[in-house]
């Protein structure tokens, strides 16, 4: 008996120990971690003391609220911003859900040094001011920044948090990409009708019926009509096709007339596209699953080559064309064309590129100051043309080369190489690059700042098909489709106003978008007998929404951004 | 009522025992036990009662980053946006009903297999059934959806087997009718952990002893009438315990496939309580809502596990507490 009491004593003796060793080993990781802390703080004090002389390396922590891959650890452009400029980087890309990902790293407070842009770090007070930092320690950020300093103030304290990553311009803008909002067509159905102008919607389905009745399959699977994507937060495909229609640019779920925003979902204008896409549904043009896929799928079936045409932004079904381009289906590439109700409408789709608001990164309060002064340092550094020249264009020799007239071009190879993902994890800094704050329009050597912007690169780089079908039009490039961008309005765009998080206007908005998702369909697959109750129906039910609210919210902003904006 | 006879003495005597002095012997006797429960105890107090304080949050308009005492308190306002939004009835309705089919098809299939394995005497056909069937349950939830959605698309191979015998013509969309969802999601709840649950009723099951068997066996009992008379009553207090549990958990009709398989054509169908709280919740940094929504489904847990336990405790079955 005695020695099963001492054998069970011992028992319970090693099961504490093992239970304090666990709690010791805990305990001691944080203690750890603060004293690399401490480290880190050391030498940042002595990189301060020793700065101009050499650099000292430094290390800085990267959340993108975006998937993305990790770069190889050799890779070219960070390992010489690290021998030149002493910074490393450690990049967290999203995993999943943007929303579950921030509501935790709010929860915790657990910020790394640099975050991309988003509203709701913003309410939780994630960010640190950067207006008097960057004037004091950046003063080429500044000069970047100059034009656009009063827009990138938070209307609701009126601090500066993020650096916009896209829109601050120099000089003259001209692009030939078009990454926005289009009624996308494939290239096939142009080319088989003779290469007509399309200019309105019901020119736009006849065009589709004609070549879908023609070619019942693509390849030995049904042709597909017409495709919308309504899926998780990429609801434009079934929610933003009318502002266009009537002339209107971007402006997300309202459109502003004389600086008063006003929601359409419930309007005429709303109910002529549907009903529009009610009658092609009869006609058997619009992909029966289309209600039920997911972003997955319908990228599956645009790059199996058989949809014939869907709207969406460029950008939004990139992927799915690269995978046609790769296998040479050129003809199964896309043209957006900038439809509008009838010929009387001037197409606004094109517009002049807006600050890209709540973009691009800001500091977080765990930085702490020392660390957001090195941080803006870096990227006054790296805003300047030398640097801005190697993160867009690569290194002179390896990536690109310059020709007799000084101008920047690329082999085929390197243009080949230039579009394989995996050469640019080792070879280009694009997660930094895309949401640091860049310079756009052309250098001051007049070459783009971009490779696509550069006209004779563009020309060089055009595939043969694409060639003669722009030949066949008298076109430049895809993006004289469209209709010249007029000036913004000052307040441009709606969409990018902050409703503030559960307010009431994010609420209403949250609601009118389950209507939206719910009836929208419902209207496009019903018999066409059936559309107007379905529609009555949906406007009844956003009538007991309180829209005003979020009218209301972004008429205030717009307002706020009218009143300081205006240059004086 | 001879049982309750016969139980009444029992249970008084059962709570003397309880309350016996506790002394120091008694504590010197049994302090490696005392000991061994320390880690657990400890382990309990953290992750199940000190959360509990976060229930606070569901009275503010809680906002991070901020000490408790700058916390602004609202009363019951999340409990009243929660309780009076248009669609809680029907998202309460859709958790209820989802939730109900699940419990009713998991039970009775699981049962069901866990009979029909149990009849089987060659070991590696069982073996086979029983691995083949439980190996979904390792798959997460966004394989199996996609694994749904794909069979149920209009190519897919339930249309297409269907087509082939002639049931239908046309193939059925069947993720863009909300009638159907509620049986889909049962379907998908059903393939993916029949063979799991058959587990515990499986072992249930060994443990019968065979001596009931050959009793009932010399009786000229047949094989159905073993099953019905021998192996069910043999697994019934399993059952009712199981029961129990899972009648708990009634507002957990799941998450994952409902948000994954949801579309905008069924969303009357296919919102439960815990989209609902995602949506207007988590979804608009309105952890308050979120807290409100947890404490809600905490409460009709605790009050259906207790129901159904008292429940069982009048019709003399086994019980959980």
């Amino acid at each position: 008996m005695g020695g099963k009491t001492k054998s069970m004593l011992r028992l319970s003796v090693i099961l504490l120990l093992s239970l304090s060793v666990i709690l010791a080993g805990c305990g001691g990781g944080n203690k750890n971690a603060t004293k690399a802390e401490n480290n880190t703080g050391n030498q940042a004090a002595t990189t301060e003391n020793n700065a101009g002389d050499k650099v000292e390396p430094f290390e800085i922590t990267a959340f993108i609220g975006e998937a993305g891959q990790q770069p190889t650890p050799d890779n070219k452009i960070y390992k010489k911003i690290k021998d030149e400029l002493g910074a490393t980087f450690k990049f967290e890309f999203l995993a999943g859900d943007i929303n579950q990902k921030l509501g935790v790293m709010i929860a915790g407070s657990d910020y790394p040094d640099i975050m991309t842009g988003n509203t709701k770090l913003t309410a939780a007070g994630a960010y640190i001011p950067l207006e008097d930092l960057i004037e004091e320690h950046a003063p080429n950020l500044k000069k970047h920044y100059e034009k656009y300093w009063n827009m990138m103030k938070d209307p609701n304290d009126g601090h500066i948090y993020i650096l916009p990553n896209y829109g601050a311009y120099n000089g003259e803008v001209s692009t030939t990409w078009y990454s926005g909002p289009a009624f996308w067509i494939q290239k096939a159905v142009l080319e088989d009708a003779g290469y007509p102008q399309v200019k309105t919607l019901d020119e736009y389905f006849d065009l589709i019926a004609k070549y879908k009745e023609k070619n019942p399959t693509i390849e030995g699977s049904p042709t597909i009509g017409f495709e919308i994507l309504n899926y998780d937060w990429r609801n434009w495909g079934l929610f933003n096709a009318p502002q266009h229609l009537i002339g209107h640019p971007n402006d997300g779920g309202v459109i502003v007339k004389d600086g008063k925003a006003e929601i359409f979902a419930d309007k005429d204008i709303a109910k002529q596209y549907y009903q529009k896409l009610n009658e092609v549904n009869a006609q058997g043009l619009i992909d029966k699953e289309t209600f039920t896929q997911n972003y997955d799928q319908y990228l599956a079936k645009i790059s199996s080559g058989t949809v014939l045409g869907f709207f969406d932004q460029h950008w939004n079904f990139q992927d799915a064309e690269n995978v046609l381009i790769t296998a040479k289906k050129h003809e199964r590439t896309y043209v957006g064309l900038p439809l509008v109700y009838d010929t009387s409408i001037t197409d606004h789709y094109l517009d002049r590129p807006a600050l890209n608001l709540n973009n691009g990164f800001g500091i977080s309060v765990n930085a702490g100051e020392e660390k957001a002064i090195k941080i803006l340092k870096f990227w006054d550094r790296l805003i300047q043309e030398d640097w801005q020249k190697i993160m867009s264009w690569g290194i002179e020799g390896e990536d690109y080369i310059v020709n007799e007239e000084g101008r920047f071009m690329k082999t085929q190879e390197q243009r080949d190489t230039f579009t394989d993902a995996t050469w640019k994890l080792a070879n280009k800094a694009d997660a930094l690059h895309k949401f640091s704050p860049k310079m756009e329009g052309y250098f001051s050597d007049g070459n783009a700042t971009d490779a696509a912007a550069q006209p004779e690169e563009y020309q060089a780089g055009l595939e043969e098909y694409d060639k003669n079908f722009l030949a066949a039009y008298g076109y430049n490039s895809y993006v004289d489709f469209f209709t010249p961008a007029p000036e913004n309005e000052v307040s441009y765009p709606a969409w990018s106003v902050d409703l503030v998080e559960g307010s009431e206007a994010k609420i209403v908005n949250t609601k009118q978008n389950d209507l939206s998702t719910k009836y929208l369909p419902k209207a496009i697959l019903a018999s066409p007998s059936e559309f107007n109750k379905v529609w009555d129906e949906y406007v009844g039910e956003i009538g007991k929404l309180n829209i005003k609210a979020y009218e209301d919210r972004i008429n205030e902003v717009l307002k706020w951004r009218i009143d300081s904006w205006t240059v004086k | 009522m001879d049982e309750t006879l016969l139980q009444e003495p029992i249970v008084p005597k059962a709570k003397k025992q309880k309350r016996q002095r506790i002394t120091w012997s008694m504590i010197k006797d049994q302090r490696q036990l005392i000991f061994m429960s320390v880690p657990l105890l400890a382990y309990i107090i953290l992750f199940a009662y000190v959360p509990v304080w976060g229930w606070t949050m569901a009275f503010q308009n809680y906002k991070p980053a901020r000490s408790f005492g700058q916390q602004e308190w609202v009363g019951f306002k999340q409990f009243k946006f929660l309780f009076t939004d248009d669609s809680f009835m029907r998202v309460l309705r859709n958790t209820l009903g989802m939730s109900i089919i699940n419990l009713i098809l998991g039970f009775v299939t699981a049962i069901v297999l866990a009979l029909l394995l149990n009849e089987i005497k060659k070991l590696f056909w069982k073996r086979t059934v029983q691995t083949i069937s439980y190996l979904p349950h390792f798959l997460s939830w966004i394989i199996v959806t996609g694994i749904v959605a794909t069979s149920l698309a209009s190519d897919g191979i339930v249309n297409d087997i269907l087509m082939r015998l002639h049931f239908i013509k046309e193939p059925i969309l069947w993720l863009s009718e909300g009638k159907y969802f509620w049986g889909v999601v049962g379907a998908s709840h059903v393939w993916k952990e029949v063979g799991w649950n058959t587990i515990i009723y499986l072992a249930a099951m060994a443990a019968i002893d065979p001596a009931l068997y050959e009793a009932a066996d010399i009786d000229g009992a047949s094989r159905y009438r073993k099953m019905f008379h021998v192996t069910l009553p043999g697994i019934k207090p399993t059952i009712v315990i199981l029961l129990i549990m899972s009648i708990g958990h009634i507002l957990e009709a799941g998450f994952e496939v409902q948000y994954l398989l949801g579309n905008g054509l069924v969303v009357d169908w296919a919102e439960t309580i815990d989209i609902f709280v995602l949506k207007y919740g988590i979804a608009q940094g309105n952890y308050s809502l979120a807290t409100a929504g947890g404490i809600f489904k905490t409460v009709v847990s605790v009050t259906m596990l207790l129901f159904a336990n008292w429940i069982a405790k009048r019709l003399g079955e086994e019980r959980l507490l």
